[in-house]
């Protein structure tokens, strides 16, 4: 307990901090704003011209797209140590400091970093959600509250265990490999489109390696009233659970990378 | 001007330097290329459009293998201008707008030379319908180059636009993803400026940013017939003309107020 309280103290800090320049938090905050906003646009203009994607109607894509904005801008508000900040930690030795510490490394690195700038992106996620909620004609119940709010905080985990695979690279290698970006920006803008469309390897590849699938789209799916892959409804509370295995992999691989950590010397 | 054409040569040996990035990007590219393939080949599935599928693959494969053209800014630049090092700069004995717009014409140009030749092999050899198509005609591939210059020019000079606004407000991630975005959405890479709603196209094809890879993108599929060049090169020039003077004032005057803090 000790160490979510110690999180959300330093979450206040940062935040503080970051308020410190008004200015430009706000011209950065509208950019991120614009940004997503653009990305939204992109599945107007389609839902626009092709009224639908296989047995998806316009707002199920809203709805998708809106899971995956969310989910993935809450992860990068909250673990910007990761998703951002580690390679630089590497790089510049600053991760040497966090070894010293009486808190493990991973804490300190989640503790160390926050991306307020992204609570636009989030806000364009949950007006996506609202909008495809509303176009889907989703009827709410405790039940499906239950499920959505799972597969967000379950997606979360998987994204963070995403970007900790880059920062175990880092940790051997000190250059930040892009090419894992392949699967977290990657898996981002592919899997914001139902898991269905894609042929074989790219279904495999988000259904095994990084389960987008089975932490978004099996659960939205079901909220939805729509079948993804045939199966029995009670899989979308379960195949969720996918995002912390990926979470907790990644964790002790982490650990086990920290152990080979050479600092590059101050 | 020699001294120009060797900032131009050294850019261009430096870029070459990297060629571990290189292959990280041309993989990482090719994934979003073939994602982008997959999804507008479903779209099609259930809503055939009056654009033939073969043309919307065509342009997202192009359009990858340009991303770096598109968006890559000089990070020497970027750190000169935040730490007051650009100060120097005033020095040298080179305009200093023509300077930078050398290195970073430079740094586009073989980036994406690099990136996107082995990109479009390979996404020649992909199946028919998931890979890049033959383009239209000889006479429309050669258009299709020739007006990818202008585009080129138009590029660094909206960079050099991009970077004088930078210099005002010191600090790049504001203005900079705000312009990089409008570039994104309306050069094309979001979504393919064809499949943009018809009567936005009318306004849209004429922005400055449809020129930098759309327009020679359109000759190269035969959107656009070759005959239609003589209307098309024209308009990037005009544009390229009038961004380089927009970004040679912003420079100009951003000398003016400058102020040199010592040290």
């Amino acid at each position: 307990m000790n160490t979510v309280k110690l999180y959300i103290r330093s979450m206040g800090m940062l935040l503080k901090s970051h308020l410190q320049y008004p200015l430009s938090f706000f011209m950065q905050t509208i950019a991120q704003l614009i940004m997503e906003g653009g990305e939204m646009l992109a599945v107007i203009l389609i839902v626009n011209r092709f009224r639908q994607l296989k047995d998806w109607t316009g707002g199920n894509l809203f709805f998708f797209f809106g899971i995956m904005s969310v989910s993935f801008y809450i992860t990068e508000f909250f673990g910007r140590g990761i998703t951002g900040d580690f390679p630089s930690m590497v790089r510049t030795g600053r991760l040497d400091t966090f070894l010293v510490r009486p808190r493990g490394v991973l804490t300190q690195v989640l503790c160390g970093g926050i991306d307020p700038r992204r609570i636009t992106c989030i806000a364009v996620g949950v007006a996506a959600l609202v909008i495809g909620s509303r176009m889907s004609e989703v009827v709410w119940t405790p039940l499906k509250v239950l499920c959505f709010a799972e597969s967000i905080a379950m997606s979360c985990l998987l994204i963070l265990g995403l970007f900790m695979i880059e920062a175990i690279f880092c940790i051997h290698s000190v250059k930040s490999v892009e090419l894992v970006n392949a699967l977290t920006y990657g898996g981002r803008s592919a899997c914001q489109y139902p898991i269905d469309i894609y042929p074989k390897p790219l279904r495999m590849l988000f259904t095994i390696i990084a389960p987008f699938a089975l932490t978004l789209h099996v659960p939205a799916a079901w909220i939805m009233g729509k079948n993804l892959y045939g199966w029995p409804s009670w899989t979308a509370f379960v195949t969720p659970l996918s995002g912390v295995l990926v979470f907790g992999i990644m964790t002790v691989l982490f650990k086990q990378g920290i152990r080979f950590y050479r600092s590059t010397g101050s | 001007m020699r001294a120009y054409l060797t900032v131009f040569r050294m850019r261009m040996h430096m870029e070459l330097q990297y060629r571990g990035a290189m292959i990280g990007g041309i993989l990482c590219q090719m994934f979003f290329g073939i994602v982008l393939t997959a999804l507008y080949r479903a779209l099609y599935a259930g809503h055939p459009q009056a654009i033939p599928i073969e043309h919307v693959v065509t342009y997202v494969w192009l359009q990858q293998a340009c991303f770096r053209m598109l968006v890559s800014s000089d990070p020497d630049l970027l750190d000169k201008i935040r730490s007051g090092n650009i100060s120097y700069d005033m020095c040298r004995p080179v305009n200093m707008y023509w300077f930078y717009y050398m290195r970073i014409m430079a740094q586009k140009l073989m980036g994406s030379i690099m990136r996107g030749v082995p990109m479009i092999v390979v996404a020649a050899l992909l199946p028919k319908g998931w890979g890049i198509a033959w383009p239209h005609s000889f006479a429309g591939f050669c258009a299709a180059c020739f007006s990818l210059v202008p585009g080129l020019l138009c590029m660094c000079a909206l960079e050099n636009i991009t970077m004088g606004f930078t210099m005002r407000t010191l600090d790049p991630r504001g203005i900079q993803s705000m312009l990089n975005l409008l570039m994104v959405t309306f050069s094309g890479n979001l979504l393919p400026l064809t499949l943009f709603p018809d009567s936005w196209q009318k306004v849209i094809t004429f922005l400055p940013y449809a020129q930098l890879l759309d327009a020679p993108i359109r000759l190269y599929t035969g959107e656009y017939a070759v005959s239609e060049a003589l209307r098309i090169i024209p308009v990037q020039l005009g544009w390229c003309f009038a961004l380089t003077f927009l970004g040679m004032w912003l420079w100009k005057s951003n000398k003016k107020r400058m102020i040199v803090q010592g040290g």
